[in-house]
């Protein structure tokens, strides 16, 4: 999952010269929290909601800001910036490490999308297939070769389709992993599972 | 009145498929041998174009091409052909003849009939667009909408251990219709929806409610929740009929999911759902089967739903020669009462989560009256 099949595109940006005043209206009426400025074709800053309502609030350090004030006085210049192609992952890395809420996706240059927080929620949900009828497997492997192609080979010989696989890893040499499946019969996958020798954590065994 | 008929046992997806026909004759020969057998009515078949009132036509082209035998390419986007619902030959009348005994129990409730009991159908995961979770055809949204196009309003409950998800979603944006299911939190369990926050959505909104419990949820918490949300629901929604999908897939004993209803909580929740039925709907009720894995369980459930519908007494213990030829035809123990063994000898460990599990639901069943309270009361 790539930055592009996530991003939203085309972008509402404003020009340096709007005021805070308009700008504030500009988020309200389109329900949405951050501004591009764009100058000539190119991304020269970036404006929050958090940003206008502290500039023009008395607890600006620098006393408030008149709403005739252009929003280039209040935005931020040096913009975080991420590329179509760059995984979903790594933007979600940079703007978690950056504590900021979105990031503007540049080709060239040019202004082609924005990802927010929401978007990247989205990617989460996709990625974990909630979003087909499905049940929920969690088995516990081996951190080795072979191991994830052992599960999923069991899966396949019952006729299991595999709508979402995530894996993560664990301490102590192991590797979780989440699957949803398309049946109702993950508790008979799971004895089955087990007899094969894996250690299943979900569903759990039942003891009568 | 029951309705019933022996071809509902085409339905069958072979020998080592859960949702067994085995489970329908297990039943009636049961009933038989208890002496409480009535000759129900046999209903007809349901026809295409009355399937078509709740599925897509091309779906229901694609379960008849599978029916005779025909490849279809892309049958696994709509649902068929999987683990869980794999195509055998006359599927789709199959398929026909369970709707059509769910639509005549709506029909026989419009003429007049206040009580009726299908002895089939119940196949609640079946989407307008797509076969799911064992479910070809969605009879319930048949009979659903053959009761609302006669201008009634339909509160459909769903006692099934999984999420209602094709019911809900087919009647998503309809005012007319309540949908109220309590699950096992798909949190885990397939379909993996039914959360709290699918409340409807347009003119629907607010009228369709999930309430999710937690696995390991037994007797007492459920009836806690249950005798909590049902009646308040039904009250505020004021239905003329109430539609019930009677799973028993919820038991202790069901292979398939983890919640830990006995006999016992089966009998009360069937008790109450008649006498809501006489509170809310001025007696009108249409049941359906449904899930139901463990044939041991699923049979004694369904018993006491035909015992305790028909307001007969309970036996204690079942008809020896009917528990000998099914014993010696399954080749494993059954149990031998209606109900399950009681404590002391208790039929699962203690759970040690159970305060837990119970103030949980409660948070739940709070949290679901107050999203949808603002839509439901006026
Ligand atoms: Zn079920």
């Amino acid at each position: 999952m790539l930055v592009k099949d996530v991003m939203r595109s085309p972008v509402l940006t404003v020009e340096p010269g709007m005021t805070l005043e308009e700008a504030y209206r500009f988020l309200l009426e389109k329900g949405i929290r951050h501004l591009p400025v764009v100058a000539e074709g190119k991304l020269v800053g970036i404006l929050t909601d958090r940003d206008l309502r502290l500039a023009m609030s008395h607890l600006n350090p620098g006393g408030p800001l008149p709403g005739s004030t252009p929003v280039a006085a209040a935005m931020t210049r040096k913009v975080v910036t991420a590329h179509p192609l760059d995984p979903v992952e790594e933007a979600a890395r940079v703007m978690r490490e950056g504590k900021i809420g979105c990031l503007p996706v540049l080709e060239d240059g040019r202004l082609v999308g924005m990802v927010t927080g929401i978007d990247l929620l989205d990617a989460l949900l996709k990625l974990t297939g909630v979003t087909e009828p499905s049940g929920r497997l969690e088995v516990r492997l081996p951190d080795r070769v072979g191991e994830l192609a052992r599960l999923t080979g069991f899966l396949a010989e019952r006729g299991v389709n595999i709508h979402s696989l995530l894996s993560y890893p664990e301490d102590g040499g192991f590797v979780r992993a989440v699957v949803r499946v398309n049946t109702l019969e993950t508790h008979l996958l799971a004895e089955g599972l087990r007899q094969e020798g894996f250690e299943v954590i979900w569903p759990p065994k039942k003891p009568w | 009145m029951v309705i019933y008929r022996d071809e509902y046992r085409l339905y069958d997806f072979g020998p080592s498929h859960p949702f067994s026909p085995v489970r329908l004759e297990m039943l009636t020969s049961l009933l038989h041998a208890l002496g409480v057998w009535r000759q129900p009515l046999e209903p007809p078949e349901a026809t295409r174009e009355e399937v078509l009132t709740v599925h897509s036509e091309r779906l229901v082209k694609r379960v008849e091409a599978a029916s005779r035998g025909e490849r279809v390419p892309d049958l696994e986007y709509y649902g068929l052909g999987t683990g869980d619902t794999p195509v055998f030959p006359g599927m789709d009348r199959a398929a026909r003849i369970l709707v059509g005994g769910t639509l005549e129990g709506a029909r026989r409730i419009l003429a007049g009939e206040k009580r009726v009991l299908q002895l089939g159908g119940g196949l609640h995961h079946a989407q307008y667009d797509r076969a799911s979770g064992f479910c070809v055809y969605n009879d319930l949204s048949v009979a659903i909408r053959h009761l609302t196009q006669a201008g009634l309003r339909v509160a459909y409950l769903d006692i099934d251990v999984h999420h209602g998800d094709g019911v809900q979603w087919i009647h998503y944006e309809e005012k007319e219709v309540l949908t109220l299911s309590l699950h096992e939190t798909g949190r885990y369990l397939f379909p993996g929806t039914g959360h709290i926050h699918e409340i409807g959505r347009g003119e629907g909104v607010g009228r369709k409610l999930n309430l999710p419990l937690e696995p390991f949820t037994e007797d007492e918490s459920y009836l806690e929740v249950f005798e909590a949300l049902v009646p308040w629901a039904l009250g505020a929604f004021r239905p003329d009929v109430l539609v019930v999908q009677s799973g028993a897939d919820a038991h202790y004993q069901d292979p398939l999911a983890d919640l830990l209803l006995t006999t016992r909580a089966y009998e009360a929740i069937l008790r109450l759902i008649l006498e809501y039925a006489q509170a809310y709907t001025g007696g009108r009720v249409l049941f359906t089967l449904g899930g139901g894995y463990s044939l041991d369980a699923t049979v004694r459930v369904w018993a006491l739903l035909y015992l305790v519908f028909h307001g007969l007494p309970l036996p204690e213990r079942l008809p020896e020669g009917w528990l000998k030829e099914w014993q010696a035809r399954l080749e494993k123990p059954l149990t031998p009462t209606l109900h399950d063994p009681q404590a002391p000898r208790a039929p699962y460990p203690e759970i040690p989560r159970k305060e837990e599990i119970a103030r949980r639901n409660l948070l739940t069943l709070e949290r679901l009256m107050e999203l949808v309270r603002p839509h439901l009361v006026h």
